[in-house]
Formats: structure tokens, sequence, C-alpha cells
């Protein structure tokens, strides 16, 4: 080998150092897509025929997930390495996908650990809140991985604004994923019991989903310079997923999916309308309503919260959405106000996140 | 507006008009010995079924009120259940009233639950235990079965009978066990 021909791997990743870290970016998003929905999977199949072993199928798309993600984050650290420019730009990015990693990698042993040794395991445990935690901090450094590529290399207008979509969807589902483990009644075990106390339960689903709702559709919308389509796909996605998930593996409630995705409509209208007026008031309407709508985007599972405190029925796979309607009206008596005013706060501090991740002095 | 007319009142009031699933329960007991001596075993054997709707789950219940803890008195030789069965001893938290208001209180003594999830209309299972007691007397077995939804008074086995520490309806197997 000549000495030319050695170094031209080197060449290769200092020339190209900043796509590799988009790669390696976009795979630890897409890997911690697969994880979320692999973890919304797993809670539907325990909800219907509790798996007792950790050997399951929603467990083996969560862990490709965790596998496809720690490749991201070695080629984003291979990237960032041989970065000719913007090299401090990027290093929070890794550093928060570094932490992310570490965890997700964790909470494999530390899981099978755990199942061996107490069997069926709750939605809130150990394992699962290193696992939820590291997902979450792996979507934020691949969100931010992203978003500040697209701006450094000024990718404003281009199709490649698409890839926001894939930044913030992990965000907005390991974030559900967290809010979910604090609020719902699916952790008490013969071993431990982890139930969040109802009421803060039911404190933490009323404040938490309307801000993350609002967060992410008005965070994608902002990264994309505003760009019009994005909340619609965006929330059109998390429900396609959502659905596929929670709804459809339930025959049970099969025809509620319609109902389901009549969620489609305020997204779209929110486009809408942020596509004929751009202004601060129409960005805080828009994120009262994206609040507003919590109980009925987080359709079925924010229903066993509620029922905790307002009806403590026994609800079966078969009885969910029954439990769900009889509800909603309440729910939303309570929950509404609240969840506006959630949403609202959420678009005002959507600016200052877009701002910090895309460092607007760029 | 259209969306929360929709969400909230149209299809809200649609869905709720459907049919709730209605499983019901039925199960059928043989005993090997209603008088034994003591030292020796005796078998109860349970063949339950789902005689209603597809059902979410399927409970059998096996009571020993004259015992204070399961220990070696009670083992499982035919189990053909999904899930693996539970043991709950005095003290534990249970729960009735399925319907309604889920309450709980405190189990009185042990007993082993075994459960399907779910339980397809029709579905047959089996559930057999060997019982040596450890001393003489009346030896006594609640069984039951509930099935959840818990939609109707069909939704227990049986209709009638002997009440338990769970405000619920047992059939109640007595064996003789002789010093």
């Amino acid at each position: 080998m000549t000495i030319s021909e050695s170094k031209t791997p080197q060449k290769f990743l200092k020339v190209h150092s900043d796509q590799i870290f988009l790669l390696g970016s976009i795979l630890t998003s897409f890997g911690i897509l697969l994880v979320t929905v692999g973890g919304s999977w797993d809670i539907t199949n325990h909800l219907l025929n509790k798996p007792e072993t950790f050997f399951s199928p929603p467990h083996a798309l969560l862990y490709l997930g965790v596998a496809i993600s720690l490749v991201g984050v070695i080629l984003s650290l291979f990237g960032w390495k041989n970065l000719q420019n913007f090299k401090e730009l990027y290093s929070i990015s890794l550093k928060i996908k570094l932490i992310g990693i570490s965890l997700l990698i964790g909470a494999g042993p530390f899981d099978f650990i755990w199942h061996s040794n107490f069997g069926l395991d709750g939605f809130l445990s150990p394992p699962h809140l290193t696992l939820i935690t590291g997902m979450f901090l792996c979507s934020i450094g691949g969100m931010i991985g992203i978003s500040r590529y697209l701006k450094i290399n000024n990718f404003k207008n281009t199709l490649s604004n698409y890839l926001l979509i894939l930044a913030v969807l992990p965000v907005w589902l390991s974030g559900t994923g967290m809010i979910s483990s604090l609020s719902l009644p699916f952790s008490n075990t013969d071993y431990f019991e982890f139930n969040p106390e109802p009421t803060f339960a039911l404190l933490i689903a009323t404040l938490a989903f309307p801000f993350l709702i609002s967060l992410s559709m008005l965070l994608v919308f902002r990264l994309s310079n505003f760009r019009f389509g994005m909340m619609s796909i965006l929330g059109g996605l998390f429900l396609l997923i959502y659905s596929l998930t929670a709804i459809v593996p339930n025959f049970a409630i099969l025809d509620s999916t319609q109902f389901y995705m009549l969620n489609l409509i305020p997204f779209v209208i929110s486009d809408i309308i942020l596509l004929l007026n751009k202004s601060r008031k129409s960005l805080i309407f828009v994120g009262g309503l994206l609040g507003s709508i919590f109980y009925m985007v987080y359709y079925p599972y924010v229903m066993y919260t509620f029922n905790e405190v307002l009806l403590g029925k026994l609800v079966s796979p078969s009885l969910i959405y029954f439990v769900y309607f009889e509800l909603i009206e309440s729910v939303l008596m309570y929950a509404v106000i609240p969840a506006i005013l959630m949403g609202i706060f959420a678009a005002i501090i959507s600016e200052k996140f877009s701002k910090k991740i895309l460092m607007s002095k760029l | 507006m259209i969306y929360f007319t929709l969400t909230v009142f149209v299809l809200p009031e649609q869905y709720l008009s459907n049919e709730q699933l209605n499983p019901q329960p039925y199960f059928e007991v043989e005993l090997s010995e209603s008088e034994i001596s003591l030292g020796e075993s005796f078998r109860l054997n349970i063949v339950s079924e789902n005689r209603g709707d597809y059902g979410d789950i399927h409970i059998v219940s096996a009571a020993f009120p004259d015992l204070i803890e399961i220990g070696d008195v009670i083992e499982i030789v035919t189990y053909d259940f999904t899930q693996s069965p539970v043991y709950l001893v005095p003290g534990d938290e249970i729960s009735y009233g399925y319907s309604s208001g889920l309450e709980s209180t405190l189990s009185k003594y042990p007993s082993i639950e075994a459960l399907n999830r779910p339980i397809q209309s029709g579905a047959k299972n089996h559930f057999e235990f060997v019982v040596t007691p450890e001393k003489s007397g009346i030896f006594t077995i609640y069984v039951k079965s509930v099935d959840i939804p818990h939609t109707s008074n069909l939704s227990h086995y049986p209709y009638s009978g002997v009440l338990d520490h769970q405000d619920e309806y047992v059939l109640v197997y007595l064996v003789n066990v002789n010093p």
C-alpha cells in the first residue's frame, strides 16, 4: 500500500465528516423511533396478554432500535472527530447522544436481570426509566445534530427540511413515553408498587401532554423556517404510529380508528392558520388549540390515568373505549383550560428552544 | 368546531351504544375422594369453560379456608391456562365489584387463581391439583370463576351459594379427613 492510498480514508473522513455526523444523527433518531414504536407495542402487548418473558417481538424491535442508535452515535463520534469546521457547534449534540446511548445500552442487561428476578415488570421500573431517559436524550441529541446541520449548510428551503420530521418525531414519542410512565397506573407488580399516586398522575398528564404536543408541533414548524405542511406530516405520523401500536393490535377497539384519525383535523388546521398568518398571536392560538386536544390525541391509554381518579373502574382491553368515552366530557371540563394554557406556554417556549437549537447567531 | 363536536359529542354516543362483550364462565369439578385418612391425598379436577362471548380475562379460583398457607398441602398437577397461576396468601389485597367502581379487601385465606388472557368463546381449560391435608377434620375448598368484562350476573359462576371473602358466590367441596 502506498502512502497516498493509506491517506485516502482519512481524507474521505475529513471531507465528508459533517455528512457522516448527519448520517449518525439520522440513524440515532431513526433508532429511537424504532425503540418508541417497540415500546408502545410492548405496552399494548402487556395489556392484552401479559408476556412473561424477555424475548418478545416488541422487545426485539426495541433493541434493534437501540443497536441502530448505537451505530448512529458511533458514526456521530467519527464524524465529529474529523470535523474541520463547526466542531464546537456539534459537540453538544454528540455529548447528549453519548450520555443517552450509555443509558440505553445499560438498560438492556439491567432489564434482563430485572425480568429474570422479578418476572413481569411494570411500566415504571428502574430499567425502564433508564431506557426512557436514554431514549429521550438520544432523540434530543439527534434532533440538535440534524437541525444544526441543516442550518449550517443553509438547507432552509429544500426538501432536506423534511429530515426535521425524523428529528422531532422521536423526541415527541420518547417524551410521551416518559410522561406516560409517570402517569399511567401500569407499574404495580407482585414485587413492587410503582404506580404513581393517582392525583399526581392526573396532574402530570393534564399539564405535560398538552405541553409536549404543542412544543413538538411548533418546534418542527420553527426549525423548518415556518414551512407549511410540516405540522400536518409530523402529527399524521404520530397518529399513524400510535394507532398501529395502541389501537390496531386490540381488535375490540379497532372500530375507533376513525375517531382517532379525526385528530388530523386540528393538525391540518394549525398548519393552515400559520400559513395564512405567522404572527405571534396566531402561534399562541395554535399552541392553545394543540394543547386542548391532548385527551383525544393520547387515546386510548390516557383514559387509565383519569379513570383512576374519576371512575375507578376495572378497565379490561374490550372496555377501553366504553370507559374512555364515558369520561371524555368530564375530562375536558376539568382539563381543557389548563391544557390550553400549557399549549400556549409551549408555544412561547418553542421560540426559545428553536433559537437555542439553531444557535440563531449562526 | 366540527372536530370537537364529532370527537366529544357525536362519536362517543355512537361508540357507547355498541354492545359490550358478555363472556360467561362455567366449570365442572370432579373430586377423587370424599373421605380419606390423614396422610393420604385426593385430587380435585376443574374443567372450566367460557360459554359466552370472547372475554379479556377468565379466572378460576380455588380457595382453601381451612389453611393459613398453601405450603406442601396443594400441588398443581394439570394446568393449561395461558398465564401462570397466581398464589394469594392471607392479607393480600384482592379486588371485587368489577362492574361498578372497583373495591378492594384483604384476603382471609390462601387461594390459587388460574388465568387465561384472553379467552375465546367456547374455550375449555383444565386445572387439577392434589391435596394432602396435614390435619384431620373437614377439608374445605371454595371454587368460583369470573370473566372480565364483568357485564352481567352471568359473568360469574356460580350464580348462588356461599359468599366468600370477596363477597362472591362459590361452590363448596368438602373432604372428610379421618385421623
